[in-house]
């Protein structure tokens, strides 16, 4: 599965992934306090400065976040419609710079890191004793491991109706594929722990 | 939290990945497309109990946070946690969590299969549809400022489809548990 | 009943010491019986394994897997007691798991990350390594099974055979004294299969293998056959197997 990072080296690429993300969250509480829709603005364009730093072009960036976009219309005409003409502005601009700002965080820090700073993120939920900091980190790779072969189980199930004449419905297809796919559970985790990978030493 | 608990999270979280591939279907009295990845949380809770079922749908998230686009239509990234629709994604997990724990006491294994099955439906629609449309109305009304009244109104149309979901889940969650039961029984 | 294979008799001398050098492992089964479900389906066994390479056979169902499982402590004994070395499988479960590594049927289940290098180092993840000891025992370790050229690939391009040469790597890569495999070639096709017995019989480390495939044991120095929950024959190869046949018959 591609994920969303853009290969690059502008200054974001290289800051810390933490106080990138500790940036965005201070940001949109600000964002959110603001109703002045020209200083929203102002801050749509910043991030519109932003994202076009990632040099991905305006094509490509249509294909991106074109289907973003039309929520935001979408939501902005609804709040024309029973508002303001301020207020939907203020609602416009707001989304859009929010979503530039994490658009180009997502682009700028790659997966590695992501997980690095979520393990980090998770380990005061060690004292609630129901869970481990690896722990994350190995769940996660655990659901990348085997997002393919759940994707080969499907289009499988898929073929089978099919091949059968029948029309496949979210019952018929879900059904069997989790069946098929926990079954597998016992023995990949006989396995990790035969390994002693979640022993702590 | 044992391995083997860990690991049907995780393969769990896969399945609701998967069911965003699933082509979202135009049924004639419903306004909506209805997607199956919703689907796929109810039964988080349903087949997993609220433990792991909660943490099968933040694993979704976090990859989701971290960039791939598992979620239908493939979208993802930082920015999917402040569209209007935030509050539905967010939701998903107290969504998980109370269709979970519903499911754990108010299905049984001895249970015949009508009752269990009215079981699911109920668990399914307090988590599925009260609780994550609830948090779906908020973010809507408050974070994006479009107020409740609208807010509520625009909520209505997704109301009968995630209704049909409901249905859904409760039907594979007595298939489930009669193939390969794994709900911890509680009640 | 054979305890010692007649041609290595020094192993009987080295069995005695707790010590973890040579060939010999001690492994331990003092009256040791299995239940699932209040079902017994390990009557009390009690025997020694010291020998190199050890084959387990039987029927499906003869609790020969329960057997494999229960010297790693996958399975813990409800009466008597395992060990291996002097561990005890109930209360020193990590030291034994560092010194018993075992390999499943099913290749796609043993390996758990998205590609393949960071998964082998993830056997060692909770060993005391800098970073660079971590990376040169990786690529010793898959190199030595001859897929150093899959390190960087992601886990589910790879084939059957691929994949259980990647879970010996990975179970390999912590050292351990006994190598345990659950029947490791049944879901593989044929050309996977000969290359993982081949892989198999070029092993320096102690080996039981359960298997259904009894050219696969013919070699080695003690074969255990289990029927119905007991050792129904353990000695030679050539007896033993003879025993499972009429058995099986």
């Amino acid at each position: 599965m591609k994920s969303l990072h853009v290969e690059g080296d502008t200054f974001l690429h290289r800051l810390p992934a933490g106080l990138k993300l500790a940036g965005l969250a201070a940001v949109s509480l600000l964002l959110f306090l603001l109703h002045s829709p020209l200083l929203l603005a102002v801050a749509a364009v910043a991030g519109i400065g932003l994202y076009a730093m990632l040099g991905l072009g305006w094509r490509n960036s249509w294909q991106r976040l074109r289907v973003i976009l039309l929520t935001i219309v979408v939501v902005s005409a609804f709040t024309l419609v029973i508002n303001s003409p301020v207020d939907a502005a203020a609602v416009f601009f707001r989304l859009i710079a929010l979503f530039l700002f994490a658009a180009t965080i997502t682009a700028t820090t790659s997966t590695g890191d992501f997980i690095a700073v979520v393990t980090t993120a998770a380990k005061p939920l060690e004292k609630t004793g129901l869970i481990t900091a690896s722990d994350i980190g190995l769940a996660i790779g655990l659901v990348i491991r085997f997002l393919p072969e759940v994707l080969g189980r499907y289009q499988a199930i898929r073929d089978a109706h099919h091949a059968r004449g029948l029309k496949p419905k979210p019952l018929t297809l879900a059904v069997p594929l989790i069946i098929l796919t926990l079954r597998n559970a016992d023995e990949i985790a006989a396995a990790i722990d035969a390994r002693g990978i979640r022993s702590q030493k | 939290m044992s391995t083997r608990d860990l690991v049907l999270a995780a393969l769990f979280a896969a399945i609701i990945v998967a069911l965003g591939l699933v082509p979202p279907i135009m049924l004639g009295f419903i306004p909506v497309p209805i997607t199956a990845q919703s689907l796929g949380v109810m039964l988080a809770g349903v087949i997993l109990g609220a433990k792991r079922g909660g943490l099968a749908v933040l694993l979704v998230l976090v990859l989701v946070a971290i960039g791939l686009p598992v979620l239908s239509g493939g979208r993802g990234g930082l920015a999917t946690f402040f569209l209007p629709t935030a509050g539905y994604l967010v939701g998903w997990f107290f969504a998980a969590v109370v269709t979970g724990y519903c499911s754990e006491h108010f299905v049984d294994r001895s249970q015949n299969g009508i009752v269990q099955i009215a079981g699911f439906f109920l668990a399914a629609l307090l988590g599925g549809v009260v609780v994550d449309h609830l948090m779906g109305i908020a973010y809507l009304a408050f974070g994006t400022g479009t107020g409740l009244a609208t807010a509520f109104l625009g909520d209505l149309a997704f109301v009968p489809g995630d209704v049909l979901k409901a249905m859904i889940a409760a039907l594979a969650g007595r298939a489930v548990m009669v193939g390969y039961p794994l709900l911890p029984q509680r009640a | 009943m054979f305890m010692l294979s007649s041609t290595l008799p020094f192993l009987h001398l080295m069995s005695i010491e707790p010590a973890n050098e040579g060939p010999g492992l001690d492994i331990r089964f003092e009256q040791a019986e299995a239940r699932f479900e209040g079902r017994t389906v390990l009557h009390p066994l009690t025997l020694s394994l010291t020998e190199r390479r050890i084959g387990v056979i039987g029927l499906n169902g003869s609790g020969k897997t329960t057997f494999a499982r229960m010297i790693n402590g996958l399975v813990l004994p409800a009466a008597g007691r395992v060990s291996v070395d002097g561990f005890d499988t109930s209360k020193d479960g990590d030291q034994v798991r560092a010194l018993a590594g075992f390999i499943f049927q099913n290749p796609q289940n043993q390996i758990v990350l998205p590609i393949l290098k960071e998964d082998i180092a993830l056997g060692l993840s909770t060993r005391k390594l800098s970073k660079t000891e971590k990376e040169a025992a990786v690529s010793g370790i898959l190199a030595r099974f001859g897929i150093q050229h899959l390190a960087d690939r992601r886990v589910h391009e790879l084939s059957g055979g691929e994949l259980q040469l990647a879970a010996l790597a990975s179970v390999l890569v912590t050292k351990p004294e006994i190598l345990i495999m659950d029947e490791p070639t049944n879901q593989l096709d044929l050309r996977n299969r000969g290359l993982v017995e081949k892989t198999i019989y070029g092993l320096e480390e102690n080996i039981l293998v359960i298997t259904h495939d009894l050219d696969l044991i013919d070699g080695f120095d003690r074969v255990l056959c289990f029927h119905e929950g007991r050792l129904a024959a353990d000695g030679l190869p050539g007896d033993v197997i003879a025993r499972y046949r009429k058995i099986a018959a």
